[in-house]
């Protein structure tokens, strides 16, 4: 009879080491596939995880300021090599295991629900496609880890370790992205312009050297100051102002309905300071000139 | 004599024709494919060009696809993504189409006028055949016209995951308004 449990121990401790083994190797593999870029396990505590995710052109890290706290899945490969060693030692401090298993079991959720997010953003269709086999044994590794944990009638302890890590990792996604869905533009008022610049010299820069421009300024808050040539302001109460200059190019900036009241002194020969989101020109053949726009204007005070 | 009695009335003629031919910097287009599942997806831009032909109904607009407007910062960058809009290579959206039965308007008259415009709409590079029903609006000499449309994106070669999973409308709503 002892004889039998002793065996049974034995072979516990050789599939608690196996599994450690597995999961060890599997962290160095890669765990999913966004558009031919591979995102190994390590990639986290690396640092390269929300660095491929821009690469294959999706969302960045929404808590870049807590990007410290991904070291801790270097305790992954780090805690199997001393529960490995405790099991061989057949000593009976299992917390190692249990954070190792936990902490690769929230990784593989979090590569999974991030890639379920990588989706949306049209890089891929299949979730189950794009994660590698590696991803997989990671799971049953983990959870061989933790199961084969030599402690007996502690079901229960098992089962939380084993839910801790994908609950924590769940809540931290969903989190994440709550926050990004609630981000709104900052008022252009609070933001330092990236360049000022005068009406007339930026229509000359964008005469000039038109792609040279438009990678410069698009995409950046602008301060443009002038004579204002047109002033429009609309029924649905949002305006527009306009710097042309004499070949027919023009600046136009457009100004939300909460502007309104601001600008509504401001006549045409005006000299104004517009701040705003520069979105580059554009050639109009309607009007046979090129135009450069603004988004989310205000006027600078 | 003749001769020049003849080009003068050519040349009053094609002026008056380009005296017919009003333009905006400043129509209104907003794109609107919210869903019961997302309200993010809309936006507008307040700096799109048009142009109206009052002598041959011919009828002209063109967004810079950049300056469209949205709330949401992730939001505004999927639209202008490679995989949606792709905006850095083609950064107009563009529609160019024809008044039917312009004799329906007197553009000299105020009044309100419900017209059908056919014409072929650019976005992506990519020409479609669109129709659209537009009411065209005239107050003391001014000109108003408003249309609302849908387009389907998958015409447009736009597919993916957040139209298949019903976060981005199939088929978003177009509004375009303007006054020349």
């Amino acid at each position: 009879m002892e004889n039998s449990i002793q065996k049974k121990w034995e072979t516990k401790k050789w599939l608690h080491i196996i599994f450690g083994i597995g999961l060890l190797i599997t962290f160095f593999f890669p765990w999913v596939n966004w558009d031919e870029i591979a995102v190994y396990g390590f990639d986290m505590p690396m640092g390269n995880f929300f660095k491929k995710s821009v690469a294959a052109f999706g969302p960045v890290n929404p808590f870049p300021q807590l990007n410290f706290t991904f070291y801790i899945f270097w305790l992954i490969p780090v805690l199997i090599v001393v529960a490995i060693f405790i099991s061989l030692k057949n000593k009976k401090n299992n917390l190692p295991a249990f954070i190792a298993g936990t902490l690769s079991l929230a990784l593989v959720c979090v590569f999974y629900l991030f890639t379920k997010i990588i989706i949306s953003f049209g890089i891929g269709s299949n979730v189950f496609q794009m994660l590698q086999i590696s991803s997989y044994i990671t799971v049953v590794t983990a959870l061989g880890l933790i199961l084969t944990v030599p402690v007996t009638k502690q079901w229960f302890k098992k089962i939380g370790w084993l839910l801790l890590g994908p609950v924590l990792a769940f809540s931290a996604l969903k989190f994440g992205e709550k926050k990004v869905r609630a981000e709104t533009y900052k008022t252009t008022d609070n933001v330092t312009a990236d360049y000022t610049i005068s009406s007339t010299e930026m229509l000359r820069e964008f005469a000039n050297a038109d792609s040279l421009a438009n990678s410069k300024y698009r995409e950046k808050i602008i301060l443009v100051y002038g004579n204002a040539s047109q002033v429009e302001r609309k029924s649905d109460s949002t305006a527009t102002i306009r710097f042309d200059d004499p070949n027919g190019s023009y600046i136009v900036f457009s100004f939300e309905k909460d502007q309104y009241k601001v600008i509504q002194n401001i006549k045409p020969g005006d000299v104004v300071s517009l701040k705003g989101s520069c979105s580059g020109s554009i050639y109009s053949e309607i009007l046979g000139t090129t135009q450069i726009s603004f988004k989310r204007a205000t006027i600078n005070k | 004599m003749k001769k020049t009695i003849l080009l003068m009335a050519l040349v009053v003629a094609t002026g008056q024709l380009f005296a017919q031919k009003k333009t905006t910097s400043s129509a209104t287009v907003t794109f609107d494919a919210t869903t019961a599942k997302d309200a993010l997806p809309k936006a507008t831009n307040n700096t799109v060009i048009g142009s109206l032909n009052t002598a041959t109904g011919d009828v002209a607009f063109e967004a810079s696809v950049k300056n469209f407007a949205f709330t949401n910062p992730k939001i505004q960058e999927h639209f202008n993504s490679d995989k949606w809009m792709n905006s850095d290579t083609y950064p107009v959206f563009s529609f160019s189409g024809k008044i039917e039965k312009l004799s329906k308007v007197n553009f000299n008259k105020d009044g309100v006028y419900e017209v059908t415009v056919n014409g072929i709409m650019k976005v992506r590079d990519i020409s479609k055949k669109e129709k659209m029903e537009v009411t065209v609006t005239i107050i003391g000499g001014k000109i108003k016209t408003s249309s609302s449309f849908e387009i389907d994106l998958p015409d447009y070669g736009i597919t993916g995951a957040p139209i298949d999973a019903g976060k981005v409308a199939k088929e978003p709503k177009v509004t375009v308004s303007a006054e020349f």
